[in-house]
């Protein structure tokens, strides 16, 4: 049995396509405006920001969309102070980095303004996974290691998002580095959640989730290495389907 | 820990004979839809709590490794936890306690984004898909406030609920476990007491809680959080410097040697 979770206007209890594409639009763009910060100067990191600003405000509208009531999303900012909740402090990284990005983008800024903006934007990215952790779901908050995962897969698909305008050495490096990091801490996430949350992963395995699973192991993660000596750009664009199917995997998996 | 003077409801599953009486009131007073539902080899319908049920018995039958036969029953329902991970979840403060520590939502603020829903251990908040917000049970919030007891407890026709104050349900549970001990209910225990703070609701329990699929030693939520930003800020340091690093050692190494 194939499972997709498909977007349900009037809303569904299950978090599904909305918030997976939001966690993948968020970390490829916020990743490869952290490379760009860590690797490049003034003219790439502008453009990068674009990109960054862009998946930001993207993927602010398909959260707000997702909700049951998206008219009352200003509660989100008007409703009080809720630092205990992952989802409000997510809202304020959202809203503060838009607003950097685009700053960076408009101004030429100086490099401590624009890592002051890596920071928020590295807090979009990893807020995303300290939401799940917080959650009462096992395959979600038994390891701590989801944040690593996200990161790693930011890096990743930051990386090839920038090989495909941008083509340089270091970066490809840099992704075939970061898809090894990556592949180790899904693997390691894997063992170590296993005991709590064996359900979740035999759907990963050999259940309704396989397809993706396996999607993004044969197809994201390696063929992409396979392809990176001949075809620089088709390596790049499967690493980004597979920086999708790992965050729709994960958003799933947590809620078998 | 809940305050002794807060509202309480104990469940005494040795007195339970899973009549259903409590999850049939819930729906009158609520006020709730009925569902369609399949039957999947249990008593317990609808399988899992919903937006529309609030409260469910749940049974579970087999026989002890002595060969004694068991049916036991379990109520479900919010638990209304002092330390309730919903409540931490939620970002614009739609689900809190109230006063007495009752844990409601407030529908007209609630946003819908399922944050309590993923958030609660026991699966006691359900989004509306019709309304675009979440409900769950209140505790009869409408009429303990009135000074009425909750629908269930009022429905309940062995006594195995009871309506009080923290104080008083908390003394009674622990009496009712001395009685059960001295009867050969070795395992007798009340539940509830540590979990998430203190819930203000408790069940006396004749079996270990995982008998009952009750969530044992769970651990705290804003914990596992803190947990979360602090491995966040180690990944992005190590990942931050290391990625640097590899990359432009390598660059330097390639430079010095050409
Ligand atoms: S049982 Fe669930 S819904 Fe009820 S207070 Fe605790 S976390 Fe919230
Ligand atoms: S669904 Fe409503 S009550 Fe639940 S966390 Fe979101 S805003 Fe709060």
């Amino acid at each position: 049995m194939i499972t997709l979770n498909l977007p349900n206007p009037i809303g569904e209890e299950a978090w599904g396509l909305w918030i997976a594409l939001y966690f993948f639009l968020a970390g490829t763009t916020g990743g490869a405006y952290l490379l760009s910060v860590l690797f490049y100067e003034q003219e790439m990191v502008r453009r990068s920001a674009l990109w960054a600003f862009l998946g930001v405000v993207l993927g602010s509208a398909l959260l707000v969309l997702d909700l049951g009531q998206p008219l009352r999303f200003l509660n989100l900012f008007l409703g009080g102070l809720h630092p205990g909740s992952v989802m409000w402090l997510g809202s304020w990284f959202l809203v503060l980095s838009g607003v950097g990005l685009l700053w960076v983008y408009l101004r030429p800024t100086a490099k401590g303004f624009q890592q002051g903006v890596a920071v928020l934007v590295a807090l979009v990215v990893g807020y995303t996974a300290v939401l799940l952790m917080q959650m009462a779901k096992p395959f979600w908050n038994a390891s701590p290691l989801l944040p690593w995962l996200f990161l790693a897969s930011a890096a990743t698909a930051g990386g090839a998002l920038l090989q495909l305008w941008h083509p340089d050495e270091r970066v490809s490096r840099l992704v075939g580095v970061a898809a090894l990091v990556e592949g180790g801490v899904l693997l390691l996430h894997l063992i170590w959640t296993y005991p709590a949350a064996a359900g979740a992963i035999l759907a990963l395995l050999a259940g309704p989730l396989a397809w993706v699973f396996w999607g993004f192991v044969v197809v994201g993660w390696g063929l992409p290495f396979f392809l990176e000596k001949r075809n620089a750009t088709l390596a790049a664009l499967f690493t980004l389907v597979g920086a999708f199917l790992l965050r729709y995997f994960v958003v799933m998996a947590g809620q078998v | 820990m809940p305050n002794p003077k807060d509202f309480a409801i104990l469940f005494d599953a040795s007195r339970c004979i899973g009549c259903k009486a409590c999850q049939v009131a819930c729906k009158q007073w609520n006020d709730l839809e009925a569902e369609n539902t399949k039957n999947y080899g249990s008593y317990a319908n609808p399988p899992k709590l919903t937006a529309h049920t609030w409260i469910s018995m749940r049974f579970y039958e087999g026989l002890r490794p002595n060969g004694d036969p068991y049916f036991d029953f379990i109520r479900v329902a919010c638990m209304h936890c002092t330390n309730a991970p919903c409540v931490g979840a939620c970002p614009v403060g739609a689900m809190a306690h109230r006063e007495g520590g009752v844990v409601t939502v407030d529908e007209r603020t609630c946003i819908g984004c399922r944050a309590c829903v993923q958030a609660c251990p026991y699966g006691a908040v359900h989004f509306d898909e019709a309304h675009g917000v979440v409900q769950k049970c209140t505790m009869c919030y409408d009429r303990i406030a009135h000074g009425d007891r909750p629908a269930c407890v009022k429905a309940c026709p062995t006594d195995a609920l009871t309506f009080g104050s923290y104080g008083e349900i908390r003394a009674m549970a622990e009496e009712r476990v001395r009685v059960l001990k001295e009867r050969g209910h070795a395992r007798a225990n009340v539940y509830g007491l540590g979990e998430l703070g203190g819930t203000h609701v408790l069940y006396v329990l004749t079996d270990h809680p995982s008998q009952y699929d009750l969530p044992k030693a769970v651990r705290e939520a804003e914990k596992r959080a803190a947990a979360g930003w602090l491995s966040t800020g180690i990944a992005a340091a190590v990942l931050g410097a290391g990625l640097k690093f590899l990359v432009e050692r390598r660059e330097a190494l390639k430079g010095g040697g050409q």
